[in-house]
């Protein structure tokens, strides 16, 4: 009896396999590294080891959440790493533009800018008094504020694809609404996390989905049917487990919510239009880019027509003093000159993460180029992952592990994708299976710890320039490190990866099933 | 496959020794050598022995057919047919 497919194979194109490289992954690690370090390839990890030593200290023990404190430990990380090497240090120097010029970053950059300048539009347009009439006329009460919050922003990014964006627009959007209504905001942030987590780990146009595809040579379709199964698997039971805690854990006294309260406006709803635009542009198959544009289109649109804001709520030039051009609806006169607005705060507000970012994958690429990563492949493969079920959950912790240390959860998946493929492919294990544990475990650890890059965007809506805090008052403020425990959907999709690799669930083989053609996208 | 069957595909538990059949034709990846220089493809913690397989075989994947299988043991023999493909990485 046999327990595969029997029969000719599904065909394959027989053309080349994908490399990975639109990722900027693949060639650079199958070269031989190019720069030699004192203490041999281990200290080619030396940056990343010092950030995140710097991060857990920063934000973790001191809880200061300052992303301009983070790129400072990875400047300093960096820097030290160049001590190090032997030779020539202008490798080293080289190595570091190669990193910051990875598509990876740029994809994550885009994406930041746009979802930040739409996020911040709906709320200049009214759309959390808008969800707070909705909260009072559907009845959605503090205690299921959470489990709501989950399933609505889990449906948002799985429609835009980037779980920063749904975080960034549910934090700076929802969260208000929901601890004015009494919800616990320790619970309610992290329920909007678990929703980030969720829809990262299944939409089709989600960075990490792709990448997880593309480095596993599955086509996408494919990856994102397969892998519902341990979605959902992970989101009801974490569903259940919002309902119970929001009844459990009590929200936070605020002063003036009763006033905000009955500022409540219905006609802030017609920002659901705005977010209906980008989710199904998005699910059509429309680029992420495209897809935001035509929601910010709706969403200013709508501002100005309903009047939700004025022009200079979006866009306004500030000058000193009163000209020919100050009668412009987007000119103002005030004590300094500048530019503001909605698509100003949207995107500038993430200047620093974007730093950041570069920094990372700058010095992930160090860790490639010096051997780091190839000595940590060579250790797993021989003496830990010796059997398929040993295998498996090297892939699984491993990927767990390498994103609970790196802060952008894309940059830590294209770092792991080559070890997860290798070691993979050493027990022919399906593609399909190879991408879902990829994937899943990065999109779940990227928002768990306090340094990790969803964690940090939503809190960067909390402290920044004109944030929540500034707004409604320190209540409005979560410290990042309690958040940890409360990520259900993460810590269950973890979980579930644990168990599937132990009992077997999901398993497939390569002989089982052929990917069919990729699709980049 | 259809759409539906993708969304029901993997729903089971499988276990690390999978077995096949003799006359079967399948795809694996040759993942060794053995020590008299033939292929090795594991699949799972199973093992398959390919018979003609080009010397540079490792890490591609290759359509095989299934000449004779061990139940027991969970091992068997194969004949290459083509090649379809090459890792990942």
């Amino acid at each position: 009896m046999t327990d595969t497919t029997a029969g000719t194979p599904a065909a394959t194109d027989g053309g080349d396999p994908p490399d990975g490289s639109d990722f900027g992954v693949g060639e650079e690690g199958s070269d031989d590294p190019r720069i030699e370090f004192r203490g041999g390839k281990w200290a080619s990890t030396l940056p990343l080891v010092f950030f995140i030593a710097w991060a857990i200290f920063q934000s973790g023990v001191l809880g200061i959440g300052d992303t301009n404190g983070l790129v400072v430990g990875a400047l300093v990380g960096t820097t030290l790493g160049m001590f190090l090497v032997r030779g020539d240090w202008k490798a080293y120097a080289d190595t570091i533009f190669e990193g910051m010029t990875q598509r990876v970053a740029a994809t994550a950059i885009v994406a930041w800018l746009w979802a930040g300048m739409f996020a911040q539009t709906l709320q200049a347009g009214g759309f959390v008094e808008g969800l707070i009439f909705a909260a009072d006329a559907l009845n959605v009460g503090a205690s299921t504020f959470p489990a709501a919050a989950f399933i609505l922003c889990g449906l948002l990014a799985t429609g835009i694809g980037t779980g920063y964006g749904a975080t960034v627009a549910f934090v700076t959007l929802v969260f208000p609404a929901g601890v004015l209504i009494g919800a616990n905001p320790v619970l309610l942030f992290a329920a909007i996390l678990s929703g980030a987590v969720f829809g990262d780990n299944l939409a089709p146009v989600s960075d990490t989905t792709i990448v997880s595809a593309v480095t596993q040579d599955a086509d996408i379709g494919g990856v994102v049917a397969s892998r519902f199964k341990y979605a959902i698997a992970a989101a009801v039971p974490a569903f259940a487990a919002y309902l119970i805690a929001g009844s459990a854990m009590a929200g936070v006294s605020l002063e003036g919510a009763v006033a905000l309260r009955e500022s409540a406006n219905a006609l802030g709803l017609v920002h659901l239009l705005s977010m209906g635009v980008v989710i199904v542009t998005a699910v059509v198959g429309r680029h992420i880019v495209e897809a935001i544009s035509w929601g910010l289109v709706v969403a200013v649109a709508s501002n100005l027509l309903f009047g939700l804001s004025s022009a200079s709520d979006i866009v306004a030039f500030t000058v000193t003093e009163a000209g020919a051009l100050s009668g412009l609806p987007v000119v103002e006169v005030g004590e300094t000159a500048g530019v503001g607005g909605s698509l100003y705060t949207g995107a500038v507000g993430f200047f620093p993460l974007i730093v950041l970012t570069l920094l990372i994958v700058a010095m992930a690429q160090i860790m490639i180029r010096g051997g780091g990563f190839e000595a940590i492949q060579t250790f797993l493969l021989d003496r830990v992952a010796t059997t398929v079920r040993r295998a498996e959950l090297t892939m699984v912790l491993g990927t767990a592990t390498i994103n609970g240390m790196i802060t952008i959860n894309t940059a830590a998946e294209i770092a792991i994708a080559p070890y997860v493929a290798r070691i993979g492919e050493k027990f022919n294990i399906n593609g399909y299976r190879r991408a879902n544990i990829l994937d899943a475990n990065t999109s779940a650890l990227g928002y768990i710890f306090p340094w990790a890059g969803g964690v940090l965007v939503g809190y960067q809506v909390m402290v920044g320039p004109d944030g929540l805090g500034s707004q409604y008052g320190p209540e409005m403020v979560v410290n990042p490190i309690e958040v940890v425990p409360y990520v259900f959907h993460g810590w269950f999709l973890v979980a579930i990866f644990i168990i599937a690799a132990i009992t077997g669930f999901g398993r497939e083989y390569i002989p089982d099933r052929a990917s069919e053609e990729v699709s980049r996208a | 496959m259809s759409v539906f069957d993708k969304f029901l595909a993997g729903w089971s538990f499988r276990g690390s020794t999978p077995d096949y059949a003799a006359g079967d034709a399948i795809e694996v990846m040759v993942t060794g050598e053995s020590d008299g220089g033939v292929h090795v493809a594991r699949i799972g913690d199973s093992t398959l022995r390919i018979e003609g397989a080009p010397g540079d075989a490792v890490d591609t994947r290759v359509v095989v057919d299934v000449e004779s299988w061990d139940e027991s043991s969970h091992t068997g023999r194969a004949t290459y047919r083509k090649t379809v493909g090459g890792s990942a990485f």
